[in-house]
Parts: C-alpha cells; sequence; structure tokens
C-alpha cells in the first residue's frame, strides 16, 4: 500500500479534509514505515545480530582481554554505519519513488500539502531508523551481558551514544530528503555521502578558515563550516567504550543542534519541493 | 495432466541439477584453493613486516568517527603480529624479553592505536612491557603520550616507573612513581615505591614488589602471565641461592661435588626444599633443577616454564 492507497483507505473511513495537518503527516509517517518494513529493510538487524554474536564469541581471543571494548566498538560503529546507509539509500527514495511510480498525483489531488507531505516521509524514516537502533542498541547490551556473565557497567554508558547516533542519522536522513526534492538518487546518495565525510571533517574545515590567508578563503571555509552540518559532535562511541557518558549539557545543545539543523534542511526541501512541477 | 506432470519433473531435475553445480563448483573452488595455498612461496618476510601506509594522524583523521573500532583493529593486529612471531619460541620466553624477535613494526602498531584512541589504555601497559627490548626510545614516547592524553591514570605511571626500572635509571623510575603516587586515587604503594627505588632500586625485594604490583594491576593475561613467570623467576634465584650455599658447604665438608641429586637429597630435604623421586630439587613451577658445569653448581632446567633470564 502506498502513501496514496493510505490517504485512499483512512479517506473512506474518515475523510482527509476533515483531518488536522498532523493526522496527516501520522498517516503519511505511518505509511512510510509500513513502505520501509515491507521493503525489508530492517533485515539489515539480521546481520547486525550475527555480526555481534560472532564478535561476542570470538573477539575474546583476538582481543587480549578487551572484548567489552571491541564488543561496544563494533556494534555502535555497525548501528552508524547501517544506520547511514539506510538513511542515505532509503532516504533518497522516498520522494523519488512516489514520483516515478506516479502515485504524488494521487497524494496531490487530496487536500495535503507537500511540506506535510515530506515531513510525513522523513518521519517515517526516523521511526524506521528508531526501531533499528533501539533493536541495535539491546543487541549490543545483550551482547555485553553474554561476556560479562552478568549486568555489565558500559550498559548505561551505551545508551547516550545511540541517541548521538540516532540525531546524526537523523540529521543525514532530512539532507538525503533535501537532495532528492530536486535532484535523482544517484546524484542525492552521492551528495549525502560527501556531506557524511565532510560533517565529520568539519573540524578540518574550521581550522582551515582559520589558517588561510585570504579574507574570502576564510569567509568560504568558515560559512562551510557553519552550513555543513557538524556531526563530529555526534560521535561519541570511543568515549562510550570507555564507559564515558557526555555531560548533560553537551547532550541538550547537541539534541538543539540537530532539531534545529533539521527544521532549517525540511523548510529548505519543502521550499524546493514546493516549487517542482509535477503537471 | 501429463504435460504439467512432465513440467513439474522437468522444474525438479533443473532445480537439482542447478544444486549439483553449486555444490561441485564449491568443492572444486575448495579443492582449488587448497592447491594454491600448498604451492604459494612463503611470505617475504619485507613485506610482512612492510612499514605501515597510514600513520596514527592520518588514520585517526579519515576514520569518519570510527576511530574506536580502528583502534581495536590496530591492538589487535599489534596482538597477532606478537603472537605470530612468539609462537616460534619455546615456551619459557617471558613477553619482556622479546628482542631476539624482529618486531619492528610493534612501534608503529601501537602509536596508531593510542593516536586513535588515546584514552585506551592496554597498549600503554603493552608497550611498556614488550617494547622496552625492542625500542626503549619508543616505549618511553609511547608511554609518556599516554600520560599527557590521560594525566589521570596513575597505572601509565607505573609502566613508566617500570620502563626506567628495566633500564637501571632508579632516579628516573622513583621520580615518576612519585608523580604518580600525587594523582587522586593512587595507591598507597606508589610512594612506597618511590622511595624503596631511590634506595635500592637494584634489589631482588624491589623486582618483586615491582611484578606483584604489575600482576594485580594488569587487566591483560599476557602481561599478568608474564609477571607471574618473573615472580616464579625470583622464587627461583632466592631458592638457587640457597641450594648453592647447601653445595659450598658440602663441597667443603666432602672436598668433592655430589655425584647426583641422591646424593645430595638428605640436605636438600633438611633445608626443605622439594625434591623429585631421583632427589632433585624441584623449582617453583614443578620442575626439577639441573646441575650446572659442574655438580656443585645449580641451574634452571631448561624445560621449566620459568624464564632462564
Amino acid at each position: 500500500m502506498d502513501a496514496a492507497d493510505q490517504l485512499k483507505h483512512k479517506a473512506s473511513a474518515a475523510p482527509v479534509t476533515s483531518g488536522t495537518t498532523l493526522s496527516r503527516i501520522t498517516a503519511i509517517a505511518l505509511n512510510a514505515f509500513r513502505e520501509a518494513v515491507r521493503d525489508r529493510v530492517l533485515y539489515n538487524l539480521v546481520l547486525f545480530v550475527l555480526l555481534l554474536t560472532a564478535a561476542a564469541i570470538f573477539i575474546g581471543e583476538l582481543s587480549g582481554g578487551q572484548e567489552r571494548k571491541v564488543i561496544v566498538d563494533l556494534g555502535l560503529s555497525a548501528m552508524l554505519l547501517f544506520g547511514v546507509f539506510i538513511a542515505i539509500f532509503v532516504g533518497v527514495g522516498l520522494v523519488y519513488k512516489e514520483i516515478e511510480r506516479r502515485t504524488i498525483y494521487a497524494i496531490f489531488s487530496k487536500p495535503v500539502g507537500r511540506g506535510e507531505f515530506l515531513v510525513g516521509k522523513y518521519l517515517g524514516l526516523c521511526l524506521t531508523l528508531l526501531v533499528n537502533v533501539v533493536v541495535m542498541g539491546l543487541g549490543v547490551s545483550l551482547a555485553l551481558i553474554y561476556v560479562s556473565h552478568g549486568w555489565d557497567p558500559l550498559i548505561p554508558t551505551i545508551w547516550p551514544a545511540v541517541l548521538l547516533i540516532y540525531l546524526e542519522l537523523m540529521i543525514l536522513t532530512s539532507v538525503a530528503l533535501l537532495f532528492s526534492s530536486f535532484s535523482s538518487p544517484a546524484l542525492s546518495a552521492l551528495l549525502t555521502f560527501f556531506v557524511f565525510i565532510i560533517g565529520h571533517f568539519s573540524a578540518d574545515l574550521k581550522g582551515l578558515a582559520t589558517s588561510m590567508g585570504s579574507t574570502a578563503a576564510r569567509v568560504v571555509f568558515g560559512g562551510l563550516y557553519y552550513l555543513l552540518p557538524n556531526l563530529s559532535n555526534y560521535s561519541f562511541i570511543t568515549p562510550a567504550a570507555h564507559g564515558r557518558a557526555p555531560e548533560p549539557g553537551f547532550l541538550l545543545a547537541a539534541i538543539v543542534y540537530a532539531l534545529v539543523y533539521i527544521a532549517i534542511v525540511l523548510a529548505a526541501s519543502t521550499l524546493v519541493f514546493s516549487r517542482r512541477n509535477f503537471k | 495432466m501429463t504435460d504439467t506432470l512432465d513440467q513439474v519433473k522437468n522444474d525438479r531435475n533443473k532445480t537439482v541439477g542447478l544444486a549439483l553445480i553449486v555444490l561441485i563448483g564449491l568443492a572444486i573452488t575448495f579443492s582449488l584453493s587448497r592447491w594454491i595455498d600448498a604451492r604459494r612461496p612463503p611470505p617475504d618476510p619485507n613485506v610482512v613486516d612492510e612499514n605501515l601506509y597510514l600513520n596514527g594522524k592520518t588514520a585517526r583523521r579519515i576514520s569518519l568517527g570510527f576511530n574506536g573500532l580502528a583502534a581495536d583493529w590496530y591492538w589487535m593486529r599489534s596482538l597477532q603480529y606478537v603472537g605470530g612471531k612468539i609462537i616460534k619460541l619455546p615456551d619459557n620466553v617471558a613477553l619482556d624479553s622479546l628482542s631476539q624477535l624482529n618486531l619492528k613494526l610493534l612501534p608503529s602498531l601501537l602509536d596508531t592505536a593510542t593516536t586513535l584512541d588515546p584514552q585506551f589504555l592496554d597498549p600503554y601497559e603493552y608497550a611498556a612491557v614488550v617494547l622496552p627490548a625492542v625500542n626503549v626510545d619508543e616505549a618511553i614516547r609511547i608511554t609518556k603520550k599516554g600520560i599527557d592524553a590521560n594525566p589521570s591514570a596513575w597505572r601509565l605511571y607505573q609502566h613508566l616507573g617500570y620502563i626506567y626500572w628495566q633500564q637501571h635509571d632508579y632516579q628516573a623510575a622513583s621520580e615518576i612513581y612519585g608523580k604518580g603516587a600525587q594523582i587522586p586515587g593512587a595507591p598507597s604503594w606508589m610512594e612506597a615505591m618511590k622511595a624503596r627505588m631511590a634506595a635500592e632500586g637494584g634489589s631482588r625485594s624491589t623486582a618483586r614488589e615491582i611484578y606483584t604490583r604489575m600482576y594485580e594491576q594488569s587487566s591483560d593475561d599476557k602481561v599478568k602471565d608474564m609477571a607471574q613467570k618473573r615472580l616464579l623467576q625470583l622464587d627461583a634465584m632466592d631458592q638457587m641461592d640457597v641450594i648453592r650455599k647447601l653445595l659450598a658447604a658440602y663441597s667443603d665438608k666432602t672436598k668433592h661435588c655430589p655425584a647426583n641429586w641422591k646424593e645430595f637429597e638428605p640436605i636438600l630435604r633438611a633445608a626443605r626444599l622439594p625434591t623429585d623421586p631421583t632427589g632433585a630439587p624441584l623449582d617453583p613451577s614443578g620442575v626439577p633443577y639441573v646441575f650446572g658445569k659442574t655438580n656443585c653448581e645449580v641451574e634452571v632446567n631448561p624445560q621449566s616454564t620459568i624464564p632462564g633470564r
């Protein structure tokens, strides 16, 4: 059932016209989530579980007694990597698929705004990613319990890192959606991947900006530093593996930064998408 | 009806045929791989020990937030690198005396692991224990790097003090133990070690204290094993001192060395030293000692797990 069918189905129960913006966004989001599940996106969890199981059993022999650290590093890194692939490859197809199947005409023949459509699609993928990271987080916790033969003090410290990974994935999804609102899936995936890489080099951008002789170069690199998402704020895997949790102030700032950045990107996506002609 | 049955039969034959191709193909590739492996020339040691392509800083820069995982990879590579070479040596070679092995890549591997994850303490410990026999300057540099990155980790001061102690630089070792003792949470024996290092750095009791603390504090089984072997070696040295004195006294009294351990066994028993059925005294690992160049000297059995030096 695609978004158009979903809306039709909803219309038969209660006319969409009578729904609020929130209910329309919720309907699209839930549909996007169902679509991701139907597309077997969550099958990556099977691979993740196999990876962690193998690590929990075999890493002990290879790591010189550091299996707990390796499991956290491996588990959270895999969580980020799998999440990035989902955010990029599913994210860039969110809008494109509806255009390709021409179901977007059916959707926009209903009283659904383009912004509502984009936000709904975005939240649907975020829900998929949330299920993904929560299940993976539980998997890492179980692997830690297995290697420690009981409760492990690292378990509570991995969850703030999981939250930061999720925020990073939410930012990347919004970026993928922005590119896909005006570009082809292949190009959108490439551009989003570049943003992911550059986002982790943001400290270098800032360094470049301060070390450049010319004012123009300083402005360009300084501008890029503030324009592109600073994803290194969300890299907390290594400290988590040492049992360190982020300061509450830092965590709060990272959450606010992510929410504001996502709002900006979604607003820009809506702006671009509103100008697209589907006639 | 017959057509349908034929169709089903054809489909089944096709499935079986394809499955057979997969199975036979796998069997052939398995056999071919084994055949090729058996004829592969031995790896060139120069290639095996080829310098790392990436230094720590570059690896950290391109790790995209996966630096912890990359550090784990370099750490495990370090262990495999040493393990792959140590496996050819006899059991009684301790982890801290591997100078005979060409471990030229180890400093780079440990340096990269600790640059990727400066809070990862185990590679520093490994550097302090294994590296002095390979490259003492690198051992000191990496451990000092660890102290700079983890100023509150008193164990790193313990490791650095250990390196200086191994180099017989007791003054520097004493200073380092003293600095480490001032860190909140450092155990009181660090302060005692400072004084002991300054007063009697080269003594056997200081060595025993160092290895006892290393055994207690280390989370690495290989380091624990090394410390335990060194403690057994110290016990063996004490035992051999006693046996040498007894042999000297016996020789003075009888004007000859014992012909065999059986002849000397009553004296060993009187000194409460354990012996085996042949009368030979047993070292702390339970292996009998052997006579040295003459029967008035005693040595650790080469079969023993206690390090020879």
